[in-house]
């Protein structure tokens, strides 16, 4: 039932579009207006519907290239994965440990992760980076970033 | 009479030494700003408006128009070498610029946008002067339901951006349609899939879809294809060569789309974001080479940056002549203006002859200062793209990260970012296009407010949208551009059928 | 690798010159790191306890370019610039929820009196319209230094000459007079509007309302798609001196000064009692200590009498209104009562 790749995906998108009609059914009445604000969420909850429908009985129209996509090796999904648990990491620390620190560490683990092998270079370019970045934005432009637990 | 003396104090104006310094100075801060991550023309002009305090108002307005629109003309270059729009006028530069720069020709792509953008800029700067106050009726003919028929348009044309399935191409846009519907409704005030968060009352800024969805999105696709150094070896990344068949090839795009974004750009409301979607989406209709876009055609180049240049300019016709702010970056145009005492409305180009035309003469030198600035150190920029793969890869992630940073100041956007970017991903692995979502985010969202005003003041008579004239007319179009390409299927395949049969 | 660096070192060169060639009045931020010595060294004439000593914050709850954020930017150069506060003032943007977002962040400042931020009615009405869990009553104001009026215009040609002319047809059919306003219903625009013509005996759930956020607001009203305008006093001056529109009436309580605001009659004088002010002014966080506010309101009062701001006032078209923090509070909480009796009756509070 589910074997070409395009069923699953409608299955998936029906249920999105399930879970958002829902949620605009439950939107409260606003008693002055023409059109409230439900009319136009519901139209689009069941056009979503309808097409995950015909995404589920329609042929497959991918090419062989679109389908290579697909196919990581379990060392990049790896890759990809440590990146965007960095990238997490950053978000959550940035504002309390500061900017450029955590600028030049991301920059430079980041790069090291991803195999570049000139440390030296690496150090030099994420701290010049962060620096350069951090003094344009608040120093010229007035534009603040969180400082952190370093002075500047 | 009158007029054309004002139009000669402008040029006065234009051309005094100070004026042409400063000038300078705008187009150079505008678009530097316009480079950086996340800063477009409302944080440039903010910015700059303290330093204009205590200036003469002439000389001082003079350098904030170049300020904006040479942020717009600085914005072009992060989108086509990055895949990371630092403002919303140019994603749909990215389209075809960013495969363009991965094919190892970054700087012709970068020239076609300088030249395009410079064109746009000149064009729109023309019929500024010769109808401006002519024009200033078309700016406020445009009611609700002719601004519900335009977005309809608008979204009529999205089928055409799919890359092989319509159907893949409608569910991109109306998850995008979706994603609008977040925040509070604005003719109800109701919270609409907000979970009560605050965070999400004023709706996802579209900065963060565009850099998720583009940058982040291809951020993943370079860390899998992290060891390909074609791009590091390319001695020839950064030449600006054009060949005579791109000067020919871009001319066309290039003349339309400076009228048809500079008339977007007079309308309220539309500004450079819509332009340039509408300019990309008609040329890729209209062109006998349609496949190619997407893949690095300089039409798709060409079309959205001229557009978006020609709309920067169009906006000043509402700004200047009516006093309306037609934008959030007109807006804060409008408060630099007050700052220095100068406000703007009908009657300003009597007024004060050597503000209106000055800064309008102003923007020829400017626009000429923005290709003499830009094209020279097109071939520097562009070697950005030779930083190894790794390096470069951190560096797009984090100007990302400041892009979204530098407008919301607010983590919760950047979590917003990675999960964009993770959908992004999923859609690219999935083959469903991204560019129908964020259209559809950006007309959708408009449609829906215009199409509700509308009824409210019809008293939810539909009539309304078919006895406005142009809203009549616009809605012809949509249906036209909607049927038409169902028409020419189904010919197609009936004259593919009849051949098939008679080849048996 | 070479090629890097001379992009990075380019770049900040490129800067630096920028910012010189422009920065011609602005004072270099070079006291940012010798805090502590520079405010003892400067003298200040105020006797006070308290002087700060570290940077201090405006807050501007919204995006930059708008009505707060122009206010910040503006206060925070009169004082750096005439020296009525040496200490530096940096101004930070965060938007979001219409203000609620940065209201909850600096509600967690419980004390510090480095965090200020500017509001203006929306920090009534969005609590009021359930959408923050902080209003007025959790922050301690400090000054309001700004009042605007709302306006309400209609085309020139329009049959209405006043503001009874108006609201008489409304009260006969609400359903053919549409008003629009930039905000949604529920603030500013909506609000100001409603409670005049409430006072004028007009049912206040029959008005057509709608709202145009994308800056259309003015256009629909110049093309003839809606009625009635209910906007900013200074937003109007342009349209009527040109002709395109009339302004039937002002929520201020006396005429204003200025050539042609002195031409708009108030609604008081129509025989509407009813007012509405745009107020804005300065708060701090919840528990600041009463020398810090004491300080500031000192300093908010030499920065409302300056001749500097006074010419900033009058580009932008503020009146002056400048309240102390016990006034201030006194005001708010009478305002936020008569606004929360209106919008009950609305069926738009929460």
């Amino acid at each position: 039932m589910l074997k070409r790749i395009n069923q699953r995906i409608a299955v998936v998108l029906f249920v999105i579009s399930a879970g958002y009609l829902i949620m605009s059914y439950q939107l409260p009445s606003f008693a002055y207006t023409a059109v409230d604000a439900d009319v136009i969420p519901k139209g689009l909850g069941y056009l979503l519907t309808m097409l995950s429908i015909v995404l589920y009985f329609s042929k497959n129209t991918e090419t062989e290239e679109q389908k290579e996509r697909r196919n990581i090796p379990k060392r990049d999904m790896g890759g990809l994965l440590t990146v965007g648990g960095m990238l997490f990491l950053y978000i959550w620390l940035f504002e309390i440990i500061g900017f450029v620190l955590m600028t030049s560490l991301f920059v430079f683990f980041c790069s090291l992760i991803l195999g570049y092998k000139k440390h030296i270079i690496n150090a030099l370019v994420s701290i010049i980076f962060s620096i350069s970045t951090y003094t344009i934005f608040v120093f010229l432009l007035k534009i603040q970033l969180p400082q952190g637990i370093l002075p500047i | 009479m009158d007029a054309l003396q004002g139009i000669m104090t402008g040029i006065q104006v234009a051309l005094s030494v100070e004026g042409i310094l400063f000038v300078l100075m705008g187009v150079f801060v505008g678009t530097f700003i316009g480079m950086l991550p996340g800063l477009g023309p409302i944080s440039a002009i903010a910015i700059m408006i303290p330093i204009t305090y205590g200036m003469a108002p002439t000389i001082a307005l003079v350098m904030m128009a170049g300020v904006y629109y040479g942020a717009v003309f600085g914005g072009s270059t992060s989108s086509i070498l990055l895949n990371a729009p630092g403002i919303s006028g140019t994603v749909a530069s990215s389209f075809d610029g960013y495969p363009m720069a991965q094919q190892g020709k970054a700087g012709k792509a970068l020239a076609v946008a300088a030249i395009s953008s410079f064109a746009g800029g000149t064009v729109s700067v023309v019929l500024l002067m010769l109808f401006a106050p002519v024009l200033a009726s078309v700016a406020v003919s445009f009611g609700p339901p002719a601004y519900f028929a335009l977005m309809l348009m608008g979204l009529t044309l999205i089928s055409s951006l799919s890359e092989c399935s319509t159907i893949k191409a409608l569910i991109s846009a109306t998850i995008g349609f979706m994603v609008a519907t977040i925040g509070l409704d604005g003719q109800t005030g109701t919270q609409r899939f907000t979970f009560g968060n605050p965070n999400l009352f004023e709706g996802i800024d579209f900065l963060v879809i565009a850099l998720g969805l583009f940058a982040l999105t291809e951020v993943c696709t370079l860390i899998l294809n992290r060891k390909d150094q074609s791009l590091s070896q390319n001695k020839s990344i950064g030449s600006l060569k054009l060949s005579k068949s791109d000067v020919k090839e871009m001319s066309g795009p290039m003349s339309r789309h400076s009228f048809l974004g500079f008339i977007l750009g007079i309308l309220p409301g539309a500004g450079a974001t819509i332009a340039s979607f509408i300019s990309y989406v008609t040329e890729k209709r209209i062109s006998k080479k349609s496949h190619q876009f997407g893949k690095g055609s300089i039409k798709g180049l060409a079309a959205p940056e001229a557009s978006n240049n020609a709309a920067t300019s169009g906006a000043f016709v509402p700004l200047l002549s009516l006093g309306i702010p037609g934008s959030g970056t007109t807006a804060v145009m409008l408060g630099a203006f007050m700052v220095l005492g100068v406000q703007p409305g009908p009657l300003l180009m009597s007024d004060q002859p050597e503000i209106f035309w000055g800064i309008i003469a102003s923007m020829y030198i400017g626009n000429i200062f923005l290709l003499i600035i830009n094209l020279p150190l097109i071939p520097y920029i562009a070697r950005i793209l030779r930083i190894p793969r790794p390096l470069l890869i951190s560096l797009v992630i984090m100007f990302s990260l400041i892009g979204v940073y530098s407008i919301s100041f607010n983590p919760f956007d950047l979590y917003l970012l990675l999960i964009c970017g993770v959908l992004g991903f999923v859609m690219r692995l999935f083959s469903f296009p991204a560019p129908p979502l964020i259209l559809a985010f950006i007309l959708g969202g408009m449609m829906e407010q215009s199409f509700r005003q509308s009824l409210t003041i019809s008293n939810g008579n539909l009539m309304i949208f078919i006895e406005n004239p142009i809203s009549l007319a616009l809605l012809i179009v949509a249906l036209l551009s909607f049927l038409v390409p169902i028409i020419k299927y189904f010919i197609s395949r009936k004259s593919e059928d009849s051949n098939e049969t008679t080849s048996l | 690798m070479k090629k890097v660096f001379t992009f990075f070192a380019f770049m900040l060169l490129m800067f630096f010159v920028v910012a010189c060639s422009g920065d011609s009045s602005e004072n270099p931020d070079t006291s940012e790191t010798t805090d502590s010595d520079s405010t003892e060294d400067s003298g200040s004439e105020i006797s006070d306890s308290w002087q700060p000593e570290q940077t201090i914050e405006f807050v501007a709850p919204a995006g930059a370019g708008g009505g707060w954020d122009t206010t910040a930017r503006m206060a925070a150069q009169v004082f750096n610039e005439t020296g009525i506060i040496e200490q530096d003032i940096g101004v930070e943007n965060q938007p979001g929820g219409g203000g609620a977002v940065a209201w909850a962040d600096i509600h967690k400042q419980d004390g510090s009196p480095y965090n200020l931020f500017v509001s203006s009615p929306p920090l009534l009405l969005v609590p009021l319209n359930g959408q923050s869990e902080f209003g007025h009553e959790d922050f301690t104001p400090l000054s309001n230094i700004i009042a605007d009026y709302g306006a309400f215009a209609v085309r020139a040609d329009a049959p209405w000459d006043d503001l009874n002319d108006l609201f008489e047809d409304m009260k006969e059919d609400p359903s053919s007079i549409s008003v629009v306003g930039a905000s949604s219903p529920g603030s500013m625009d909506h609000i100001q509007f409603v409670k005049i013509a409430k006072a004028a005996g007009v049912d206040p759930t029959k008005i057509k309302y709608v709202s145009d956020q994308d800056g259309g607001a003015l256009t629909s009203l110049l093309n003839g798609s809606v009625d009635v305008y209910s906007t900013g006093v200074a937003e109007t001056v342009e349209q009527v001196k040109a002709g395109e529109i009339k302004v039937l009436g002002i929520t201020a309580e006396e005429r204003l000064e200025g050539e042609v605001l002195s031409t708009f009659p108030t609604a008081i004088e129509q025989g509407i009692d009813e007012t509405f002010v745009n107020w804005r002014g300065f708060f701090g966080p919840p528990n600041m200590d009463p020398e810090a506010v004491n300080y500031y309101e000192q300093k908010f009062k030499e920065l409302s009498d300056s001749e500097e701001f006074a010419e900033i006032r009058a580009n932008y078209g503020w009146d002056e209104q400048y309240m102390n923090s016990e006034e201030y509070k006194k005001f708010l909480d009478e305002e936020k009562e008569s606004i929360a009796s209106l919008l009950e009756e609305l069926g738009l509070s929460e």
